[in-house]
Parts: structure tokens; C-alpha cells; sequence
């Protein structure tokens, strides 16, 4: 029996979703809590993209499972906080991952571009 | 927004996150109730109605999209941790999955039977409305009489709450042209007969009513099986012509595979195709009864007013025929559902069977749980520390499940297995107790069962290990490996199971041990006559051709004379039948009531009752059965000369008890004609060897009708005699057919299938039981040892003899076996009862098979100790000391 191992980067092995990648570029220069996280996505994206509270822990528990976010040890002042908040911040690890998805992005645009997909179409 | 709805909105939003994994709700939930309260502040803040309504739509759309794959995470985890664990401990994985294998396959094996024989609905539709119908003389203790064409058309054209009524006979008819003559069972019935069941046949069509007139061109429906068996199942036998006795019958359809009751048949024929059915002088005599009813409940009919319906006809025929119904009787019409009449002679033993499956179950989950629970110990360091670093008690608890589960459904996939593989035995099995047997089949019902047992099996055992080892864990990382209190407590539990599971041995082996005592029984039973060297075969002469008595007289002269002046045979006669035939016993006694002459009965007083053969002369010197009075038939007996009968002893007891028989007449045609007891035979079980002789007739053949079967004592071996007996009645007559040719030692030995079967099976399951609670035994009685190493060695260190330390051992296993035993002897007591209609001649509380289970069960208690035993005896304290 052979065993067949995969090599490469672990950011091609986690294809992102749309709302991971959001709350991954949230967490990009502040560490925040999950509530300003959800209103920080929704605000950014002019409500196209909403989380609810199910759907927000569900990728906080994957990015945090896969190191690419972490929880916080600092905490605001006592007293302007509530208990129940934890607060989470991008890892370096998570930084490239965002990084790196950026980058397909921003390549997959390039091509987009170079095909003229955005040129108006003549008129007929 | 007030308080109290606050409040119960937070609620519902908790009650919502117990969706999620345990786990998750621990991490999570509180962050998750936080978010939510603040999405719910702000739009209480600047939001109206519809954006309460969007929240929780959101919300409970995003938990239930998340719960699903946080779950399956888990899952996938536990699998791959249980399967990892599978294989790193082969032997618990063997054993696990073998003893959970043979329990959950015992179980499917036996509810694929009981399921397709007593759950599943009739396989005719709306089968649940069609009933059986049966004449009964109550007072003389006939619960079945067949009824007359008056009869039949009496209560089809008067009932109000059938549908339909159709009759039903059986007859013999000869096939020539495919090979010897072959004796086709054949079933005659009414036209409309399919219809009423609502069967429509698989090939060409039904009967019409133009099939059913006088003189309509013959033709016959094959049944599924004779067509598949026979011809193969040629698609293109509809259209293709039988030769039967003297008439070509076309076939115009073949049966589905259904039922059939009472008894199989190869072919059905419309009555027109009964010569006797049709015949004027029969059809005219009310008191020529031969054909059984089936009927159609009409819709919205109930049972019990199709009861009242039937009896009010009765009662209408009694007081217009009274001397077709006298008083004496005590005629009645009853009806019954056919599922019932299909089951009931299944339904005792299939239902012990099941019981005794689920048994060998739950002892398979109780050594299960014991070897779980021993090897827990093991892992309990390993558990210990996963609570410790934070794994919630109930993600253990469900990991164990997860571990459970995937060890029962292996389990499950050998039973499966295991039971498929038995199927055709059991289905072979079930034909003797019910015609349905042929629809026994593993089918999604039946895979839904296995998984339901393999998932209630992992849950029963899974849980008392992951309970008991639960409630451990804590101590365990304080303790060491060894630890005591733990430990004890946990004995406790083990020794818990292992008494369960002597208990259910028990249990167990009574069920077998009765079943085979009665078995045993059964087998000695004198059945009144020597079935060793005689062969019996069933002879169908054409009653065609033989249309005439004496024709049939001289006929089977010709046949005797011929066989018995073949080499190697002692002495040939014929008879309606003989004992124990499958065919008799299936179809009953010939009962029919009688006057004894010189005695008036009281006025409704029952005549007597007696049952009937027809025999030739040399009937009972050919098969052994002893003359105790008088003489035997002459040649001369019968036909043109003396009527006369025979009696047994059974008959001599219950109707002359301090007379002499011989010399009195009796009538069996309501004093026509009056026949002279000329002697006794003894009694002979002729319907099973646990029923004891009914009083009994025999009748010269030459007197009324045509027997049906041939039987021969040979010198050797009978079996190599049936070529040549058959040539010799071939060289009388090669239309004759001759089929079903046994030797009556097979026809006995085949009489008791259904009980040694079923103490067969009874006793493999308690087998099996009596070696899992012995191995469970000495498995415990080891690790009780290998934990008391040092006390022993104490004890050994302070003088104890090595005798007293085995004897202290081996008290501890027998106390297990002690206590099961006497829990066991509680619950046998308690159901027995269950298989007292299966058991011969044995109480269903018979102290031999207590005295003699429970012995076994303390000798293989003791077996099982003697050698963890012998090792603590052997125990070296100083070794002892130094290793602790």
C-alpha cells in the first residue's frame, strides 16, 4: 500500500467562502468582538453580506480551528465591557491566508480585465 | 420591549442552541446570546416589527445551517478515533462484534419470519376483509365440516354481510404425457374464486363464468409454484393443453405467488371439472359435503356482525332441515379472518423463538458492556486526561456512543449476514407452521429492524459503560491504576451484568431443556404401530377410468396381488391413508357421527363420534399395528358380501367400556345401512405422535370408495424396494400414478420437524448463552484475581492454605452462577407459561429441566473459575508483595 501525500501550501488546501474571507479582512487591523464583527461585515458590504449569530461562531470556530485567528488575552477597559464578549485577532498565519486570497482575487479581476469583461457591449 | 418578553426571547434563543453540539454550546453559547441581545437592543432601538421577524429568521436559518456540519465534524472525528481503537484491540473487536453478530443476526433471522408471516398484512389486497367459514356440530366436538352445494348457495344467496362467497374442494387428478403419471393436487373452486381474493393472475386470466358451466370446454389456472417448479416458468404456457384422467384441459392463467389455504394445490379448475361435484344425485344431497367457503367482508362490515349474520342462516337451516341439523349436533356457522387460519399454527412458536432471540441479545449486550467496561479501565487514564484538558464529560460520552454504535453495526452487517445465510433453512422451517412461509424475505422492514437493534444495542451497552466509567473518571487520575474504590464499585456493576446475563441462560436453557424433554417424549411415544421396513406411497387411480366400485375393487386386487407376490415383500395393502402423513395431519381426521344399534339417544343427546379409514385386508399385518380382538377383513369382507367394520381400542373404551363390541352393529348413513363389528385393533397415533388415538372406523375399501395410498412391509431395507414396487403397480395399470413414496420411519421422523427445530434452535441460542455467561464468568473471576494479587499474596504470607484461597475463588464465581440462577428461576416461572401449548407431556414447570439447567449452570460456573482459581492459589506472596 502506497501512501500519497499532498504537498503544497495549506492556504490552497482551505478554499475560503465569501463570508470567512469577510470577517477575515474585519479582523485585518483591530481585534474585535463577535457582535462589532457581524455589524463591521454588514457595514462594509452595504448589507449584502449578513451573519446571524449561528452562521458568525460557526466560522469563528473554523478559522480559529484552523490557527488563522486567535482569541484575544487584552480586553478593554472593565466597565465598558460586557463579560460574555471575547475578543479575536488575525494570526500571522491568517494574514497570509488573507493575503494570499486577495491575490487570487485581485489575479482572477486581472484576467477579467484582459478578457474585457467589463467593456460595455456594442450596440447591436 | 418589557421584560418578560425579554426573557422569553432569551429563552427560546437557548433552547435554539441545544441544536448545536455540546460542545459548540459551551464555547460559544454565551458569545452567541450576547450577539444576539445586542442585534435585538439595537432594533428595539430603531427597528420596527419586520425587523424582529428578519432576526429570527436569520438567526434560526444560521444555527440550523451551522449545526449540521459542527455535528458531522464530530462524528467524523469519533469514527475515525473508534475505528483507530477498533483495530489497535483486535481481539475485543473480534469478540465484540461476533457476540453482537450472532445476537443481532439471531434476531433478524427470526423477525424476517415473524414479521412476513404474522405482521405483514395478507398479500391480497384489502386481505384483512376475507374470512374462512366453517359448519361445526359444537355438541360432538367437530369444529369443521365441509359443506354441501344446498349449503354453499344457502349461505351465499342469504348472507347480508359478504361480498362474495366461494367454495373450495380438493381432488386428485392424473397428468399423462410429461413422463410417468403424476399425481397433480388439484384445487376445484367456484369462478369467481380469484376475484373475491382480488388476485390478479400473473399470466392470461382469471376463471369466467362461462368456465363454470356444464359442459364448458375444460380449463385450468396453474399456481405459481407448479409453474415455476414443473415448466420452468415457460412464458408460454397459456393457450398449452394438460391431459387429466380422461379429458384435455387447456391452461388459460398462472397464479401470482400467494397463500395457499388449506392446503397447496399444483392447479385450479372451475367445480364444472369435479365429476363428483357435478354430479346430479350430489348436488341434490344436502348431506353430501365436501367443499370449505371462503368469504369477502362487505365494507363497513364488522366480524362480529358477519358472526351474528352466519349464525341467523344457521339457525334458519336448522329449523327448516331438522333432520340434515338435528338438535343433537349442535350445528352453528362461524367465520374467522384468514390471517388467522394462514397464522395461528406459526404464532406460538414463532413468538418463543423471538423472545428466546432477544434474550441471546441482551446477554450479548451484558458481555459486551462487561468487555467495554474492562477495557475502559484500561483507557480510563486516557479519558481522564481528555476531561482534564477540557473535553466535556458528555462529548466522552458521546465518543463512547460513536464507539458503540460503530462496533453494533458491524455487528449488525454480520447478523445481517448470518441471517441471510440461514433464511432458506428457517423458511423450510416455517412452511411446516403456516402456508405464508414463501413470503419470508429480508426486506427494507427487516434491514430497518437490524438497524434498529444494532442501535439500540449500541445504546444499551454503550451507555452502561460509558455511565459506569463516567462516574470513575474523576477518581482515576487521583488513584493510579489500580485504583481500589473505583475499581470495587465497578465489580459491582461487572457482577451486575454477568448475573443478568445467568439469569437470561437460564432462561434460556429451560425454553430448550422443556422443548427437548418433550422432544424425547415425543419420540418414545408408542405410536401404535412398527414403522420400521415398510414403504408407503400414494397410489391415484383414475377415478375416470374406474368409474364403477367394482371396477375399483378389482383394480386394486389386481395391484395387491402383484405387489405382494414381488420378492423381498412381506405383505401390501391399501388404505385412505397412513399414519402420520404429512397430508392427513395438514388436512385432519375424517370425523362423522354414528348410531350404535339397540341404543336410543336421548333427546339432545350427542350421537357418538368417530373417525374413519378406509383399508384392505391386510392393513393392519402390514404395518404393524396388533389385532387385539376378533378378526381382521377377508377378501370376502365388503362389496356383494357382509358389511362390516372395525373399531380401536380408543373407540371400545369410550363407547363400550364394559361391554364386548364384537357382534354389535353400527351405521355411519343414519341406520340405512348397519355394519357388524368384526374386531379391535390397537390404537395408532395417526395425526402426530402428541395427539393420542381418536376413536376410529375402518371400513373395508370394498365397501365405500377408493383408497389413496399403497404401503408394503419389506424384508430389507424398504427404501431399496420403491423401483420395483412401483414397476409392479405400473404393470397393473401404468396410468396409475404413483408419487410421494416414503418409508414410514421418514414419515415419523418428518412428523416431529417442527418441535425439533425448534428445540434445535431453543437450544443453539441457549448454548450459546451458557458459553458467553461462563466465558463472562471467568473473565471477571480473572481481573477480581489480578486485582487481588497482593491481598491474596497477604493471605498466602499469613498461612491461608492454597485450597482455602481456590475454594474462596471458586465460592465467588459460583455465587454469581447462584444468584442468576435464582433471578432466572423467578423469570422462567414467570413465562413459561409462553411455551406451555409447544410442550409434550411435560409440565411447562417440569423440575428435572430446572434441577438439571441450574446444575449446568453451576458446573459450568465452577469450570469457568477453576482456572483464575488455580492462579490465585498458585500466587507467590513474596512475588506478590514485591511487584505491588
Amino acid at each position: 500500500m502506497s501512501h500519497h501525500r499532498e504537498t503544497g501550501h495549506e492556504e490552497e488546501q482551505h478554499p475560503l467562502t465569501t463570508a470567512m474571507f469577510h470577517v477575515l479582512l474585519t479582523l485585518a487591523n483591530e481585534e474585535m468582538h463577535g457582535y462589532a464583527i457581524l455589524k463591521e461585515v454588514e457595514k462594509r458590504t452595504a448589507g449584502k453580506v449578513r451573519l446571524s449569530a449561528g452562521t458568525l461562531y460557526g466560522i469563528i470556530k473554523r478559522l480559529n480551528g484552523e490557527g488563522w485567528i486567535v482569541e484575544s488575552r487584552k480586553r478593554p477597559v472593565a466597565g465598558l465591557d460586557d463579560e460574555r464578549r471575547r475578543y479575536y485577532g488575525l494570526t500571522e498565519l491568517g494574514r497570509r491566508v488573507a493575503v494570499a486570497e486577495a491575490r487570487r482575487l485581485e489575479e482572477l479581476l486581472e484576467t477579467a480585465r484582459s478578457k474585457k469583461l467589463f467593456a460595455k457591449p456594442e450596440p447591436a | 420591549m418589557n421584560p418578560a418578553t425579554l426573557l422569553r426571547s432569551q429563552r427560546i434563543f437557548r433552547a435554539l442552541l441545544r441544536v448545536l453540539p455540546f460542545d459548540f454550546q459551551t464555547n460559544y453559547g454565551h458569545e452567541m446570546e450576547g450577539v444576539f441581545h445586542e442585534q435585538e437592543r439595537e432594533i428595539r432601538e430603531r427597528g420596527g416589527p419586520m425587523d424582529f421577524l428578519k432576526l429570527w429568521g436569520e438567526t434560526i436559518a444560521g444555527i440550523f445551517r451551522t449545526a449540521p456540519s459542527e455535528h458531522w465534524e464530530i462524528l467524523k472525528q469519533d469514527l475515525a478515533y473508534g475505528l483507530r481503537m477498533m483495530r489497535k484491540n483486535v481481539g475485543f473487536t473480534v469478540i465484540g462484534v461476533l457476540t453482537l453478530g450472532l445476537g443481532i443476526g439471531a434476531n433478524t433471522a427470526i423477525f424476517s419470519v415473524v414479521h412476513a408471516v404474522l405482521l405483514r398484512p395478507l398479500p391480497y389486497p384489502e386481505g384483512d376483509r376475507l374470512v374462512f367459514i366453517r359448519q361445526q356440530a359444537q355438541k360432538l366436538g367437530i369444529s369443521d365440516i365441509a359443506f354441501s352445494v344446498h349449503e354453499i348457495e344457502d349461505y351465499r344467496g342469504q348472507n347480508q354481510s359478504l361480498s362474495g362467497l366461494v367454495e373450495y374442494h380438493t381432488m386428485s387428478f392424473i397428468l399423462y404425457g410429461h413422463g410417468d403419471p403424476d399425481r397433480i393436487r388439484t384445487a376445484v373452486v367456484s369462478a369467481n374464486y380469484f376475484d373475491l381474493f382480488k388476485v390478479q393472475p400473473l399470466l392470461g386470466r382469471a376463471f369466467l363464468a362461462e368456465d363454470d358451466k356444464l359442459g364448458a370446454p375444460a380449463v385450468l389456472i396453474l399456481s405459481y409454484e407448479y409453474w415455476k417448479n414443473k415448466f420452468g416458468a415457460d412464458p408460454g404456457i397459456v393457450g398449452k393443453t394438460f391431459e387429466l384422467n380422461d379429458r384435455v384441459h387447456t391452461v388459460v392463467g398462472v397464479l401470482p405467488p400467494v397463500p395457499q389455504y388449506p392446503v397447496e394445490s399444483d392447479v385450479y379448475m372451475p367445480t364444472s371439472a369435479c365429476p363428483f361435484r357435478s354430479g346430479k344425485a350430489f348436488i341434490d344431497n344436502r348431506d353430501a359435503r365436501l367443499m370449505r367457503a371462503f368469504g369477502r367482508l362487505k365494507p363497513g362490515v364488522t366480524l362480529s356482525q358477519a358472526r351474528a349474520d352466519l349464525a341467523t342462516i344457521a339457525g334458519r337451516l336448522k329449523s327448516e332441515y331438522p333432520k340434515s341439523y338435528p338438535d343433537n349436533m349442535g350445528y352453528a356457522a362461524v367465520s374467522s379472518p384468514l390471517q388467522e387460519e394462514l397464522t395461528h399454527g406459526a404464532r406460538p412458536t414463532l413468538l418463543v423463538l423471538l423472545a428466546a432471540a432477544v434474550f441471546v441479545l441482551l446477554i450479548a449486550c451484558a458481555n459486551v458492556a462487561n468487555l467495554t467496561l474492562a477495557r475502559m479501565s484500561r483507557r480510563e487514564r486516557e479519558l481522564a486526561v481528555r476531561t482534564a484538558l477540557g473535553a466535556g464529560r458528555s462529548r466522552l460520552l458521546r465518543q463512547l456512543l460513536t464507539e458503540s454504535f460503530l462496533m453494533a453495526l458491524v455487528g449488525g452487517a454480520l447478523g445481517l449476514v448470518l441471517a441471510y445465510s440461514s433464511l432458506e433453512l428457517l423458511t423450510e422451517f416455517a412452511a411446516r407452521l403456516t402456508p405464508r412461509a414463501r413470503e419470508i424475505n429480508i426486506d427494507a422492514s427487516v434491514l430497518g429492524f437490524t438497524l434498529l437493534a444494532a442501535l439500540g444495542t449500541s445504546i444499551i451497552f454503550g451507555t452502561i459503560s460509558a455511565v459506569f466509567t463516567r462516574a470513575n473518571l474523576s477518581s482515576s487520575l487521583k488513584e493510579g491504576s489500580t485504583g481500589a474504590g473505583a475499581g470495587q464499585s465497578k465489580n459491582r456493576v461487572r457482577s451486575a451484568l454477568i448475573v443478568s446475563q445467568v439469569a437470561f441462560s437460564f432462561m434460556l436453557l429451560i425454553g430448550a431443556g422443556l422443548m427437548l424433554r418433550s422432544l424425547i417424549k415425543m419420540l418414545r411415544v408408542d405410536a401404535g404401530f412398527v414403522p420400521q421396513r415398510v414403504l408407503a406411497m400414494r397410489t391415484t387411480i383414475s377415478f375416470s377410468k374406474y368409474a364403477k366400485q367394482e371396477q375399483l375393487v378389482e383394480v386394486i386386487k389386481k395391484i395387491l396381488d402383484r405387489v405382494q407376490a414381488e420378492p423381498g415383500v412381506i405383505s401390501a395393502a391399501m388404505s385412505s391413508s397412513y399414519p402420520l402423513d404429512s397430508e392427513t395431519i395438514s388436512v385432519g381426521p375424517n370425523s362423522g357421527s354414528f348410531k350404535i344399534q339397540g341404543r336410543e339417544l336421548a333427546p339432545g343427546e350427542a350421537p357418538p363420534v368417530g373417525s374413519y379409514s378406509l383399508i384392505s385386508p391386510a392393513y393392519f399385518r402390514t404395518l404393524g399395528i396388533p389385532l387385539k380382538e376378533g378378526r381382521e377383513f377377508t377378501e370376502a369382507d365388503g362389496g356383494k358380501g357382509r358389511i362390516v367394520a372395525m373399531i380401536n381400542e380408543a373407540m371400545k373404551r369410550r363407547f363400550w367400556p364394559n361391554e364386548d363390541p364384537i357382534g354389535r352393529s353400527i351405521s355411519y348413513d343414519d341406520g340405512a345401512t348397519w355394519a357388524t363389528i368384526v374386531g379391535i385393533a390397537g390404537d395408532v397415533r395417526e395425526f402426530g405422535l402428541d395427539r393420542p388415538a381418536l376413536p376410529e372406523i375402518y371400513i373395508p375399501h370394498a365397501q365405500i370408495a377408493a383408497p389413496s395410498t399403497l404401503s408394503a412391509r419389506t424384508i430389507a431395507d424398504p427404501r431399496t424396494m420403491g423401483e420395483a414396487i412401483v414397476r409392479a403397480v405400473h404393470e397393473v395399470d401404468a396410468q396409475i400414478a404413483v408419487t410421494h413414496v416414503v418409508t414410514l420411519e421418514q414419515a415419523r421422523a418428518e412428523s416431529t420437524t417442527s418441535p425439533r427445530v425448534t428445540a434445535s434452535l431453543l437450544g443453539i441460542f441457549g448454548g450459546l448463552a451458557l458459553v458467553i455467561a461462563a466465558a463472562g464468568i471467568g473473565g471477571i473471576m480473572a481481573l477480581a484475581v489480578s486485582q487481588r494479587v497482593r491481598e491474596i499474596g497477604i493471605r498466602i504470607a499469613l498461612g491461608a492454605q492454597p485450597s482455602k484461597i481456590l475454594g474462596m475463588i471458586l465460592g465467588q464465581g459460583l455465587l454469581l452462577a447462584a444468584l442468576g440462577v435464582g433471578i432466572g428461576l423467578a423469570g422462567a416461572l414467570a413465562v413459561t407459561g409462553l411455551v406451555k401449548s409447544l410442550l409434550f407431556d411435560v409440565t411447562p414447570t417440569d423440575p428435572v429441566t430446572f434441577l438439571g439447567v441450574a446444575l449446568a449452570l453451576v458446573a459450568a460456573a465452577i469450570l469457568a473459575s477453576y482456572l483464575p482459581a488455580r492462579r490465585a492459589a498458585a500466587i507467590d506472596p513474596i512475588e506478590a508483595l514485591r511487584t505491588e
